[in-house]
């Protein structure tokens, strides 16, 4: 923290972090070496294979990675702090209140016995001293934000009276109830319809671009990535396989797995047809091939492959893992 | 005309939000009732043919899964009907009754709720093919990795925990699940939005083939318009609880009617719409508790006029299988409806 003018523009930076989980089966790798950092008011789209670590990273920065899965490696600096040198009773006071996750699946914020009320309530009780008349306004407000209509008497419910989407918007809400400076987004929005969809984005938009929060949107919908995101990272087997600014990575990218992604949308098939598929499947977290872990299934593989392919570093900070990256002709293919 | 395999006429549900003791004593002292009824379904009329995808489209809480769940067999309806193969749901009874319930599989949205925690994937989805004679005790384990193998999971993972399991990874145990008991109409709810592009191009392949190879039905929950556009024969919209546009995909998607839909097609992600600023809705969301008179959508409508607030517009045939319940059909000259209705960006 020698130079506090750089250091205050990062609020996370995350280098070559590994959470592994031992299972009896053997050690699954599911964080196995990733660094990236968000800066304040940027916004990173995480995206990437299903099973490829998002959630687990997401789950390591905030510190709710529960056993038989643990840290080994890597560090983790919240505007300076090393999060993974924090004690339990620091990471709770900064989770929720400065660093807030929004899951995958709702019901992993919500309790199903409690009405949103008390939810939303004794968040905001915990972390601050207002009165509980101020908590209740606060969280009517931040209903009222993710669209959800008649909020005074509606936070009355309890969650299962809900439909999907709706308890994913309450869990959006207690997530911004405290305006963190950082947010962890596990694909939010994909349970919601286009227009409320807008809606969350631009109450998003404003906190970063306003109040300078740092926000990581883990999504396989690269149409919202496109639309929302600075920078994007696209993990493959528990790394970031490239890294850059979204029209780099989405116009031209390097690593073949991110073109089979964007290849694989329905957007860039014809209507009725089988989609383009990436040949093969995910490898098993236990069985990675050697080297290059996407080789088995990449079109590009040469000899060179069978080994570890490191980082390259480009211009503005563009980072690709490969040692046959496409050619801009390539890549839209 | 292609038989019609499953039939939704003229279906409501209400759901009573039970008052709580507090509420109960506070009525019985004279106060307002607090009894609060959520309209999910209003009079909603769906026909699917053998054979068909339907896909199923509407905002968020506007009574997707319920019609889903009712349709399956899963939820009786408050009133109408469902008839599947021609024969009435519930005056089904035992043996035929279960046999229905088997031949329709629904895979839900949060596979979270609907997977026993404390079961291997081996029993998750061996167990019913198992118990309802459709396979031997010995086979079951082979039928489960064969299954693992068709929704791209590894069979080694066949006794695993689902916790053990990614979102993704969970999503496709559901549909292994439901595959199992070899269903003739499936009922997908929001069943491929966990799923990363690459393996949501394997299921909705998958979904393909099965549909040629099996002739399964399917009704399609999604909020994700690309992949509707992709796979669906037919699109149906819904809006707080009713029907309001429904024709083949082709005419959603190029001629939309309803203003609802011309504004979810305005909004929809793009790989090459970058850098957007979103905009937050125009007007008040409603509420299913207390939804707007008229049309549902009068609120958020650009185009609405007096009528909209009193009169309820019906689903009206503008041919070809596509229909659309607004007043502007009636009027002499339409509006051009390519606008989007989100209001003024805040940033
Ligand atoms: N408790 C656990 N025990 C063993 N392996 C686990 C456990 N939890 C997660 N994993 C494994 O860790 C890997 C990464 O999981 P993670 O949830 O981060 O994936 P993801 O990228 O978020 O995928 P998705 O897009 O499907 O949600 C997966 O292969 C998963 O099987
Ligand atoms: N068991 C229940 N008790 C009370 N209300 C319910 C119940 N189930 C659903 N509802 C209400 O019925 C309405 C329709 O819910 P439904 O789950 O069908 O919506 P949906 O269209 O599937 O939404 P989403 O896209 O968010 O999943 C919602 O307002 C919901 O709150
Ligand atoms: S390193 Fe080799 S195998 Fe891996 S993505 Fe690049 S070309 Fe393909
Ligand atoms: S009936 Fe009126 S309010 Fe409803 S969609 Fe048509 S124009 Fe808009
Ligand atoms: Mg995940
Ligand atoms: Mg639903």
């Amino acid at each position: 923290m020698s130079n506090p003018s750089e250091t205050s523009e990062i609020v996370l930076e995350v280098t070559d972090l590994k959470t592994h989980f031992a299972t009896p089966a053997g050690e699954v790798k599911s964080v196995d070496g990733v660094s990236f950092s968000v800066r304040r008011g940027e916004i990173l789209g995480l995206v990437g294979e299903s099973g490829s670590g998002k959630s687990i990273t997401g789950f390591s920065i905030i510190g709710l990675v529960d056993p038989p899965g643990r840290n080994v490696g890597g560090s983790i600096l919240f505007k300076g702090e090393d999060l993974l040198a924090a004690s339990e009773k620091q990471l709770r006071t900064l989770r929720g209140n400065r660093i807030a996750m929004i899951f995958q699946d709702p019901m992993m914020t919500l309790n199903p016995v409690l009405s949103v009320k008390t939810h939303m309530v004794e968040t905001v009780l915990a972390h601050e001293s207002v009165s509980r008349a101020e908590a209740l306004r606060r969280s009517i407000e931040a209903l009222r934000m993710v669209g959800i209509s008649q909020p005074e008497t509606r936070i009355e419910s309890y969650p299962h009276e809900f439909s999907g989407g709706m308890r994913q918007r309450v869990a959006i809400a207690i997530a911004l109830l405290h305006k963190p400076d950082l947010i962890i987004a596990d694909e939010p929005t994909t349970a919601l319809d286009v227009t409320i969809q807008s809606q969350i984005l631009s109450e998003v938009q404003v906190l970063c671009r306003e109040l300078g929060m740092g926000l990581i949107w883990i999504s396989h919908d690269l149409g919202v990535v496109a639309g929302l995101a600075d920078r994007i990272a696209v993990m493959y087997a528990g790394r970031i396989v490239e890294q850059g600014d979204v029209d780099q990575i989405l116009d031209r990218p390097k690593h073949p797995y991110t073109a089979g992604l964007i290849g694989s949308a329905p957007a860039a098939n014809r209507r009725g047809e089988r989609l383009t598929q990436i040949r093969g499947s995910a490898p098993h977290p236990l069985r990675r091939p050697e080297g290059c872990a996407f080789r088995t299934r990449c079109d590009f593989s040469t000899d060179a492959c069978l080994q570890e392919p490191t980082e390259t570093i480009g211009a503005a900070d563009y980072r690709w893992r490969c040692f046959n990256p496409l050619g801009a002709t390539e890549a839209t293919s | 005309m292609s038989e019609i395999f499953a039939e939704a006429r003229n279906v409501s549900k209400r759901f009573t939000h039970e008052p709580d003791f507090a509420e109960r004593i506070a009525s019985k002292l004279g106060a307002v009732s607090t009894r609060k009824v959520v309209h999910a379904l209003d009079g909603v009329d769906l026909t699917i043919e053998k054979g068909e995808v339907v896909g199923l489209v509407g905002e968020s809480g506007c009574g997707k899964s319920t019609l889903g769940r009712i349709i399956a067999g899963m939820i009786p309806a408050t009133e109408g009907d469902v008839l599947v193969k021609g024969e009435k749901r519930d005056s089904l009874r035992g043996q035929a009754a279960r046999e229905a319930r088997l031949k329709t599989q629904i895979i839900f949205q949060d596979p979270m709720s609907s997977l026993n925690p404390r079961k291997r994937v081996l029993d998750i989805v061996g167990e019913a093919p198992v118990a309802h004679g459709l396979i031997k005790r010995g086979e079951k384990r082979k039928l489960v990795e064969d299954l693992l193998e068709t929704v791209g999971l590894d069979p080694s993972m066949t006794d695993r925990y689902p916790h053990q399991f990614s979102g993704g990874q969970r999503q496709r145990l559901g549909i292994a699940r439901a595959l199992a008991v070899k269903p003739e109409f499936l009922v997908c709810d929001e069943s491929i939005a966990a799923l990363d592009i690459s393996i949501q191009a394997q299921v909705i392949n998958l979904f393909m083939d099965l549909r040629k190879s099996f002739d399964l039905t399917y009704l399609f929950i999604s909020h994700d318009l690309g992949v509707v556009n992709h796979i669906a024969d037919r699109v149906v919209i819904m809006y707080l609880g009713r029907v309001v546009e429904s024709g083949r995909v082709e005419d959603i998607f190029e001629r939309p009617n309803h203003p609802y839909t011309a504004a979810l097609l305005a909004e929809v992600p793009s790989i090459d719409k970058r850098h957007r600023t979103f905009t937050t809705i125009k007007g008040e969301i409603p509420s299913p508790v207390s939804p707007p008179s008229g049309c549902h959508f009068h609120p958020r409508c650009p185009h609405a006029f007096e009528r909209c607030r009193i009169e309820r517009p019906a689903l009206v045939d503008l041919g070809g299988r596509h229909q659309s319940a607004c007043h502007l059909n009636e009027l002499p000259e339409r509006p051009d409806f390519n606008m989007s209705i989100q209001g003024e960006g805040r940033v």
